[in-house]
Order: C-alpha cells, then sequence, then structure tokens
C-alpha cells in the first residue's frame, strides 16, 4: 500500500505535464522553421482563392499560412475578437468584416498602420466606400482587400410582364418591385433571418430614404439614436408590405443571402427580383443547366440581368449596401514588419483581380476593374454598376458598439411579418438607447 | 392463453417501438450524408436520397484538414482526460469506499453539487482566466474542465463498484502466503478493473459529448473539438449550410461511440445504473 | 458524526485509534487531488464571477471599467429578456421530463421483460445516450427542413413548405425532441435499474390476491421504484434546466427559443460582457440551486444519501 500513499500528486503532476508537453509540441509542429510563418485568418468567401493568393504573396522571408474562419460575420466576429483578447501572437493577418473595424480598433487589437503603408492601402486607386471603411479616428487601421455591394438582380421577363422598362428598372422603387411581382407570379428575394444580412437591409432602407440608425457614432454610447424619423417608418412600410404581399417567399423570416438564388429559375414561376452580393453573378454563370441555375445559355443571357439597388424613395437615389472585407494586422503579432508587408501584397491589384476572376469577390481598387481578363470575364456594364454603387454606397453605423446597435435592430424589427411602421421604428429606436446604456440585455 | 398471446405481442411491439425511436435518427443521418450537396443545395426533401451521392461526402470531409485535426483533438482530449480522470477517480472512490476519514461525505457533497453545476456559467471566468495564463485553446486547456465535471461521474460509478468487491479476499490471499502486492495484483485488480473501465467509458462519452468548453475555450484547430468543428463547419458555399457534409461528418464522430456500445453495451448499463439501484 | 466514529475508536483501545488517524489521513490524501481539481475548476471561476459581476466591463472596451455595484443584477432581474429566458427553460424542463419519464417507463418495461433480442436492444438504446448532442441536434433538425428534411413529408396536414424554425411553438418543439430523443434513454435506464429492484415476489402475491394490471402497477411497482424515479427526474431535470447545446444548434435562439444558458452564453462569449455575463452567471448558478433545492424538498429524498447507496 506505500506505493497507493505516494502516487496520487506525483501521477497527477507526470499527467499533467506528459498532457502539457503534448499539446505543445502539436502547437509547435506547424511552424516551419527556414522561414518566419505568418498566418491569415481568412473568411470562408473565396479561400481557395485567398489560399492561392496566400502562396502568392510568400516570399523567402515569410510563408503566409490560412486559417479558415466561420461563415457568418457575428461567429467570425466572435472568433476573432476572443482570441485577440487572448493576446494571440499568431494572429498575424486577419480579415475584417468593415462593421468591426472601429469596435477592434478601438479595443486597441489592430496594428497602428504606419504612414507609409497607410498612404498606399488607401491611395487614390482605392473605392471611396471601402477606403472610409478602414478608417478609425482618422487613422488608418487597415487594408482594404474588396469590396461587395448588392444591386438588383432580376428576370427581364418578369419585369416586361409588369410593365417595367430597362429604363424604369434603373430608379424602380421597392414598391414597385415587391408589386411587379406580386401581380405576375414572382417573389421578391431578400435577407431577412435574424442575422447581420438583415440589418444591411434595414440600414439601405434607411439610407434610401434619407435618414439613418444612428449618428454621432464616435460618441460611443452617447450616440445620437435617429431611427425614429420618418425615414425609418418608410423603411419599416418596405418591410411589412413585402411580409404581407404574396411576393414574399415561404422562408422570408429565415432568408439568407443564399436561400433565395434558387428562386431566380424556379421549376415553373416567373422568377424573382433578387437584392444580393455580387457573388450572385458568378453564381448563376456556373449553374446553368444544374438544379436551380438557369436551364441553358441563352436563357442566363437574356432572360438575365441587373439593376442598381431599388429605391425607398421614388425622389431620392438609393444607397447600395457596401460590404467585403479588410485584411488588419494583430496588435500582438510577433511580425509586424513581415505582416506589414504580405498585407500589401495580399490587398495589391494582382489578389484582387484574382479573387475577383476566381471566386467574384470584387475589387476595390479602380485600377483592377480595369484589367482586361476582369473586363473579359464580366460584362462591362455589370462592372460599371459595381463601381458606381460602392462609390455611392451607404455605411452601416462606424461605432465601436455597432455589433450592439446592429443586435438592438435586429431583435426589434424580427421577425418581419411584425414589423409595423407606426411602431417598429420607435420601439426599436428606445429598446437601441436602453441597450447601449446597458439598461437593457441584448 | 389469449393474455399471454396479448402480452408477446405488446413487448414485440415495444421492443420494434424502441428499435425505430433510437435507430431511426441514426438511420436518417447516414441517409442524409448520401445525399448530394448539389441536390442540397437545391432542396431535396424526403428521408432517402434521389441521387445517391456514394462515398463523395465521406470523402470531402475527410479532405477536410479542420475535419481531420478536429476528430484528432477530440481522441486525443477525450482519451488523457479519460485516463487522468480515472487515475483520480479511483484514488478517491477507494477512500470513500474502503477508508473511514473525516470529511467524507464533504467529499460527496462536492461531487454531487459539480455533477448539477450549471456549466455555461463557468465559461465566463474560465475564458478570462484561461487567456490570462496562456490555457487559452490548448488542448490543457479542455482536459481541465473535463476531469473536474467527469470526475463526479467517474467516483460515484467507482465506489459503488468498490463496495461490492469482497476484500476479504486480499486478505485471505495473504493468509496463503501472497505478498501484499501479489494479492492487490491477482486478486483486488481482476475486481476492480471492470468497474475502473465502465467508469473510463463514461467519461470518455462526455469528455466526446462535450460542447460549451470547446466553442467557448478554443477557437482554432489547435484544440477545437468535433462537436464544435462540427457547428463551424464550412462547405463551399458560404451562405448554405453544407448539410449532406456535415451528416458525413457527424457519421464519422458516432462510429467511435457505436463500437464503444457494441463492444461493451453491458458494462455501461450496469455503470450507469450501478449509483441509482441502491436508493 | 466524526466525533462520534473518534469516541468509537478511542473505546476500542489506542492502537485502533492510531490506526484510524492513519486511515483518516490516507482518505484524505486520497481525495484531495480529485477535489482540488473539481474545486478548481467550479468554485474558482465561480466567486470570479460573483467579483465581475460588480463590475460594467467590456472586453471591447477593457478601458472603460467601471464599479457599478449590483447594477447588472437589477438590470437582468428587471429585464423581460431575462424572463422569458427562464420561462422557455422551465417550460421545456418540465415538458421534457415529464415526456422522458413516460416514454423512459415504457421502454424500461420493456427491457425488463424482453428475453430474446436483448443485446440488440440495449445496444440501440445506449446509441442516443452517446451520441453527440450537437450531432442529435442536426440530425433533427434537418429532418425537420423543410428543404431537405423528411418530417413534413411524413406527417399528415403538416404543409411541404412549413418552415418548422419559423415561430415560436414550433421551434421549442423541434428542440425539445431533439433533447427528448438523446436522453431518454438514460431516463429508462435508471428506471430499469428500479424495476429490478421490485421484488418479483410481491407482484405474484398481487397477482394471486386478483390485482389487476394497473393496480399492481400503482400499488406495488411504482412504490417500490420511488428513489429509482426521484433520482432519475432530478438528474434529468437538472441536465434540461441547463439546456444549451440543442438550442445553439438548431435555432441559435431565433424565435424567442433562448434558454438561460444561452442568454449567459452569448453575452459572455459572442458580446464580451463579462460584467453582466458574470451577473447572469451568478443567477444560472443560483437559479440551478434553486431548482434543485425544490425538488429535493418535493421529493423530500436524501440525495447523497441515494447515490451513496
Amino acid at each position: 500500500m506505500s506505493h497507493a500513499r505516494k502516487r496520487p500528486g506525483t501521477r497527477f503532476a507526470v499527467g499533467v505535464a506528459s498532457a502539457a508537453v503534448l499539446a505543445g509540441t502539436l502547437a509547435a509542429c506547424g511552424t516551419d522553421t527556414d522561414s518566419t510563418a505568418l498566418t491569415w485568418y481568412i473568411g470562408p468567401d473565396g479561400a481557395p482563392a485567398k489560399e492561392k493568393i496566400a502562396e502568392a504573396c510568400s516570399t523567402d522571408d515569410y510563408t503566409i499560412q490560412t486559417e479558415l474562419l466561420p461563415t457568418g460575420a457575428t461567429d467570425q466576429r466572435t472568433q476573432l475578437a476572443r482570441r485577440l483578447a487572448a493576446d494571440d501572437p499568431s494572429m498575424d493577418l486577419i480579415d475584417i468584416d468593415p462593421v468591426f473595424v472601429p469596435e477592434f480598433a478601438s479595443a486597441g487589437w489592430l496594428l497602428d498602420i504606419p504612414d507609409e503603408y497607410a498612404e498606399r492601402a488607401v491611395d487614390d486607386d482605392v473605392l471611396d466606400g471601402p477606403a472610409s471603411s478602414v478608417k478609425w479616428e482618422d487613422e488608418v487601421v487597415a487594408f482594404p482587400q474588396w469590396a461587395n455591394t448588392q444591386v438588383l438582380w432580376y428576370r427581364p421577363s418578369l419585369a416586361e410582364k409588369a410593365g417595367l422598362s430597362e429604363a424604369d428598372m434603373e430608379k424602380v422603387t421597392w414598391d414597385q418591385v415587391i408589386d411587379a411581382a406580386a401581380d405576375n407570379g414572382g417573389t421578391v428575394g431578400v435577407q431577412a433571418n435574424k442575422y447581420e444580412g438583415y440589418m444591411v437591409w434595414i440600414n439601405a432602407l434607411i439610407q434610401g430614404a434619407g435618414g439613418s440608425i444612428v449618428e454621432d457614432t464616435e460618441a460611443g454610447t452617447d450616440a445620437k439614436v435617429t431611427i425614429d424619423s420618418d425615414a425609418g417608418k418608410q423603411a419599416a412600410a418596405v418591410i411589412a408590405k413585402l411580409a404581407a404581399s404574396p411576393a414574399a417567399q415561404p422562408d422570408l423570416s429565415i432568408s439568407n443571402e443564399g436561400t433565395s438564388l434558387g428562386q431566380m429559375f424556379p421549376q415553373g414561376g416567373a422568377g424573382e427580383f433578387m437584392v444580393n452580393w455580387t457573388f450572385a453573378y458568378a453564381n448563376y454563370r456556373d449553374t446553368v443547366g444544374a438544379e436551380g441555375g438557369p436551364p441553358d445559355e441563352a436563357t442566363f443571357k437574356d432572360d438575365f440581368a441587373w439593376a442598381r439597388y431599388p429605391r425607398t424613395n421614388p425622389e431620392t437615389e438609393s444607397t447600395p449596401p457596401i460590404g467585403g472585407f479588410d485584411i488588419g494586422i494583430g496588435a500582438f503579432t510577433d511580425e509586424p514588419d513581415a505582416a506589414l508587408k504580405a498585407a500589401g501584397c495580399l490587398t495589391g491589384t494582382d489578389a484582387q483581380v484574382t479573387l475577383a476572376l476566381e471566386a467574384g469577390l470584387m475589387p476595390a481598387r479602380t485600377s483592377a476593374y480595369q484589367d482586361p481578363k476582369l473586363v473579359e470575364a464580366f460584362p462591362p456594364d455589370l462592372l460599371a454598376l459595381y463601381q458606381d454603387s460602392i462609390d455611392d454606397a451607404g455605411l452601416r453605423p462606424a461605432s465601436a458598439y455597432y455589433s450592439k446597435i446592429s443586435g438592438a435592430v435586429q431583435s426589434t424589427w424580427h421577425a418581419p411579418d411584425t414589423v409595423d411602421p407606426d411602431k417598429t421604428p420607435e420601439e426599436s429606436a428606445t429598446f437601441l438607447e436602453d441597450v447601449l446604456e446597458g439598461k437593457s440585455l441584448l | 392463453m389469449g393474455n399471454k398471446g396479448l402480452q408477446k405481442f405488446g413487448l414485440a411491439a415495444g421492443i420494434a417501438l424502441i428499435l425505430v425511436w433510437c435507430l431511426l435518427p441514426v438511420v436518417w443521418i447516414i441517409s442524409l450524408s448520401f445525399k448530394s450537396s448539389a441536390s442540397i443545395t437545391n432542396g431535396s426533401p424526403g428521408f432517402f436520397p434521389r441521387d445517391f451521392a456514394g462515398w463523395e461526402n465521406y470523402q470531402a470531409v475527410w479532405d477536410n484538414e479542420q475535419f481531420r485535426r478536429a476528430i484528432f483533438n477530440s481522441i486525443g482530449i477525450s482519451l488523457i482526460a479519460t485516463v487522468l480522470s480515472v487515475i483520480l477517480a479511483t484514488l478517491a472512490a477507494y477512500a470513500i469506499a474502503r477508508l473511514e476519514f473525516r470529511g467524507k461525505k464533504l467529499v460527496l457533497s462536492v461531487a454531487l453539487a459539480i455533477a448539477m453545476f450549471p456549466v455555461v456559467s463557468l465559461v465566463g471566468p474560465l475564458f478570462d482566466m484561461w487567456r490570462a495564463v496562456g490555457l487559452y485553446d490548448t488542448w490543457l486547456g479542455l482536459i481541465i474542465p473535463y476531469m473536474s465535471f467527469t470526475l463526479p461521474l467517474a467516483i460515484w460509478t467507482l465506489s459503488a463498484f468498490f463496495r461490492e468487491i469482497p476484500w476479504e479476499l486480499e486478505q485471505a490471499a495473504q493468509v496463503d502466503g501472497a505478498t501484499s502486492w501479489q494479492a492487490f495484483r491477482k486478486v483486488i485488480v481482476p475486481l476492480a478493473a471492470p468497474g475502473v473501465f465502465t467508469a473510463a467509458i463514461l467519461t470518455f462519452f462526455f469528455a466526446w459529448n462535450d460542447f460549451v468548453f470547446g466553442i467557448s475555450l478554443t477557437s482554432t484547430e489547435a484544440a477545437r473539438p468535433i462537436p464544435a468543428s462540427l457547428s463551424f463547419f464550412v462547405g463551399s458555399d458560404p451562405f448554405n449550410r453544407p448539410v449532406s457534409l456535415i451528416a458525413a461528418g457527424a457519421v464519422i464522430a458516432t462510429i467511435p461511440i457505436v463500437i464503444i456500445v457494441l463492444l461493451f453495451q453491458r458494462k455501461i448499463v450496469a455503470g450507469l445504473t450501478s449509483g441509482a439501484v441502491k436508493g | 458524526m466524526t466525533t462520534a466514529t473518534v469516541g468509537r475508536r478511542r473505546r476500542e483501545g489506542a492502537q485502533l485509534s492510531e490506526r484510524a488517524r492513519a486511515e483518516d489521513s490516507l482518505g484524505r490524501k486520497l481525495v484531495a487531488p480529485a477535489v482540488v481539481l473539481m474545486l478548481l475548476v467550479t468554485a474558482f471561476p465561480i466567486v470570479r464571477a460573483l467579483y465581475l459581476s460588480l463590475f460594467n466591463y467590456s472586453l471591447t472596451a477593457p478601458d472603460d471599467r467601471a464599479f457599478v455595484g449590483i447594477a447588472n443584477y437589477v438590470t437582468a432581474l428587471t429585464d423581460p429578456l431575462f424572463w422569458r429566458a427562464t420561462a422557455v427553460t422551465v417550460g421545456i424542463m418540465i415538458i421534457t421530463v415529464a415526456v422522458e419519464l413516460v416514454v423512459g417507463f415504457v421502454f424500461a418495461m420493456v427491457m425488463h421483460r424482453v428475453i430474446f433480442a436483448r443485446g440488440i436492444v440495449r445496444t440501440s438504446i445506449l446509441i442516443p445516450y452517446g451520441i453527440i448532442t450537437v450531432i442529435s441536434g442536426f440530425a433533427w433538425q434537418f429532418a425537420f427542413s423543410s428543404t431537405n428534411g423528411f418530417i413534413n413529408g411524413w406527417l399528415p396536414g403538416v404543409d411541404d413548405g412549413f418552415n418548422w424554425f419559423g415561430q415560436f411553438g414550433s421551434a421549442v418543439s423541434a428542440i425539445m425532441i431533439s433533447e427528448i430523443w438523446k436522453t431518454t434513454p438514460f431516463m429508462s435506464l435508471l428506471l430499469l435499474a428500479g424495476l429490478a429492484q421490485v421484488s418479483e415476489d410481491m407482484l405474484e402475491a398481487a397477482k394471486v390476491d386478483g390485482a389487476t394490471w394497473w393496480q399492481r402497477l400503482y400499488k406495488v411497482i411504482l412504490p417500490n421504484m420511488r428513489a429509482a424515479i426521484m433520482v432519475a427526474v432530478l438528474f434529468r431535470a437538472l441536465d434540461a434546466y441547463r439546456i444549451f447545446d440543442n438550442i445553439f444548434v438548431m435555432t441559435a435562439g431565433a424565435v424567442n427559443t433562448e434558454s438561460i444558458s444561452f442568454l449567459t452564453y452569448r453575452q459572455v462569449i459572442e458580446q464580451f460582457q463579462l460584467g453582466m455575463g458574470s451577473a447572469l452567471s451568478v443567477l444560472l448558478f443560483l437559479s440551478v440551486l434553486l431548482v434543485a433545492f425544490i425538488l429535493v424538498k418535493a421529493f423530500k429524498v436524501d440525495l447523497a444519501q441515494a447515490r451513496q447507496g
């Protein structure tokens, strides 16, 4: 029995020690000893293309490895923020959704970008939308990587039935779109699940009516809540109208960017008007003949078109949503110099052209749009529409408390069929104020 | 006679009910794993796949490095946690079953309290502690909480088993001329082994199943276990969950459980019920 | 209790007393590592949560950390979201445990009587028990899905396009079905153990006295299984109260299906509100204690005794 008496402590210690050693060696085996390894945390959009870019941007001094982030913007933020809060030195290069740039920057999680790099990151070549998304308190804190925007994708045959000409489509309103679909057996595709995509829609509707959700966002929790306005009511009216219309898709309350893709060329039915990101073009181009895609090449060519994001208000030019990704550099990286150099390459024109060609993720740089390969791959009017949309885009509130703002709006505006123009904007204003002040749980 | 026949029929119906209840969702997830990803994207309702995808989904999941690493993490973390937890539990259970000491009741109460502990209420402070001491996103950072939360179950199961062991045999063997070590090894170990083994299986199940710690205390493949990895699984289409791939991954992650159940069903049942029987 | 033992030992002589002391010391040494580890991961963090809960502290704005006293608790306890989550949790707990108890009892009866195919029945009943909860959640979520599932097609009177996760009632039902499927086997095994304790002689005697099947069930079987039923209910109820995995996977808290555990998780891990999140952690901990207390009082059962045997 004397064995047993001494064992507990030592056995435990040995066990823990061996576990620690094991964990340590596992962590270490990923690193290459010859050159510095940089880790690039990539969003899943266009991951294979990004891996190629990472390889192309690796040099003799450093190798860029990729690490995949989860799908949704909210999940990505959670994953990144947890690592950054843990002062993780392996966070070298990070794909960040532009809406979280202010939050990360104000938490001190992003490396300050030295002027020489900052100037190149947002030089004149970069479109206005993405350029402003990487600034926080007048400092450049990230590199614009690619820019996304939403346009209205539709079936000309459906628009024609409703008497909407191509010229009409250029300044079409949400009212017109919903009526056109409802009266002609079509549907309207939007993103209205309780997630960031719904916030994108609400924000675009409100800005399209000349309003905003919050103002004075640099004041943090003291920002001025402006959602309870005429613009807010007009936005709510659009959502309520669609939710009550036969044009609404059955999964409206859980719809996302993927759910309405299949409704464009349904088996029987007139198709849809769909607001969606730029990837939709490549999606249909690549699914001709496949289930859910255009039945044949001719249909794709002749009965699939695009127009600027619909107007909330007939008199006011729409403000299309902007998305995309920026690349930030983790504040705790061991290799700031290499990471800065790498970020320049990863967001350069060549990289942006690759992303656009291989993944349909559109460039943030004007020069990339002029690349012959891109001009060949996309219809010229589509490229022009993208650039206009990105330039005129309406940003979502740039606040360090963005996730609270977005969460509060989503929770009062979801589900779409409960939206009431007379109540919802007012309720969401009160709730948003309470949430910002920490008086309400979110 | 009629009554007997009725009883037999009822029993057969009962067995059928149990089998359908237990196996239908399992068959479903297997069936789902054979639906092609294209048909999933476009919607393919129904129990059985309309176009059989073959091993395509399994191949894709297995080729996914994140998934392979998650399987590796889960196996490694669960095994280490199991071994360490069972060692500590064996010591404690031996003391509880065989020795009189002050605070015995307290130990049992602590174990009981921990078995009921709301795990979620710990992840915040644990996350904060782990990031401070560098255990965040490491194997050890999961092994420690897994051990703490499996110890109660292991201690109960083991002390129930140990109480059943006729310890007098040890003395009898010593009287017959065996040394105390021989007596322990030849007599006690074979008697205690099934209990230890059962505790190990139950502990392994817990660690394999855990989700809350798995998602809260990890953020990369360095330590992310299977359940967390499945819930974050991203396919080639960023907007649609790769349902059939997740199903294939789920089937792969269930294989170890099925093997353990097939081999050791008797022991698991004994272990699960040992504590409660005496009540 | 301790003094009584020591007193008894003392009367039995000095030599024994010394042995008792050695035994006492060995016993404590043997349990020490397990106890220390269990407390390290529970007691210490919960104390820390208690401390953090008094601050307004967000990880994304660490410099703004400020002492706010019990303000977080006041906010939580006056917030409709907190009470809604609590109500959802309690509702899920009561319904799932009730269904599991009935179905689990039927399963236990069958397993108790079954002679042929014993191994197959036992193996299949252990599969839901052993399967990962997340996988159960996925399996049922996909089964209920209108695009790729089969349940809409199988259920009469349900439209093929019906979206189970679009509204509270059907979404929470789907969650509960996954929960019940996965945990009924555990319940039935505990009940099976209790069933084995019911003496066949007593049942035979009741039969001879002319008792019907129902009378035997109510008068003989159930009273004799009381302890097993209580242990099973208590453990399952506390487990159900902590429901998290299924909700995370199946609805992520949408359409008001958020449980108290999920709410806490979101505050801490998704919103990085360590202050408010800690306050919710403490409230969750206290509410589990309260539920345990109510159940133990209601059953008048000494749980430690029941497990200890």
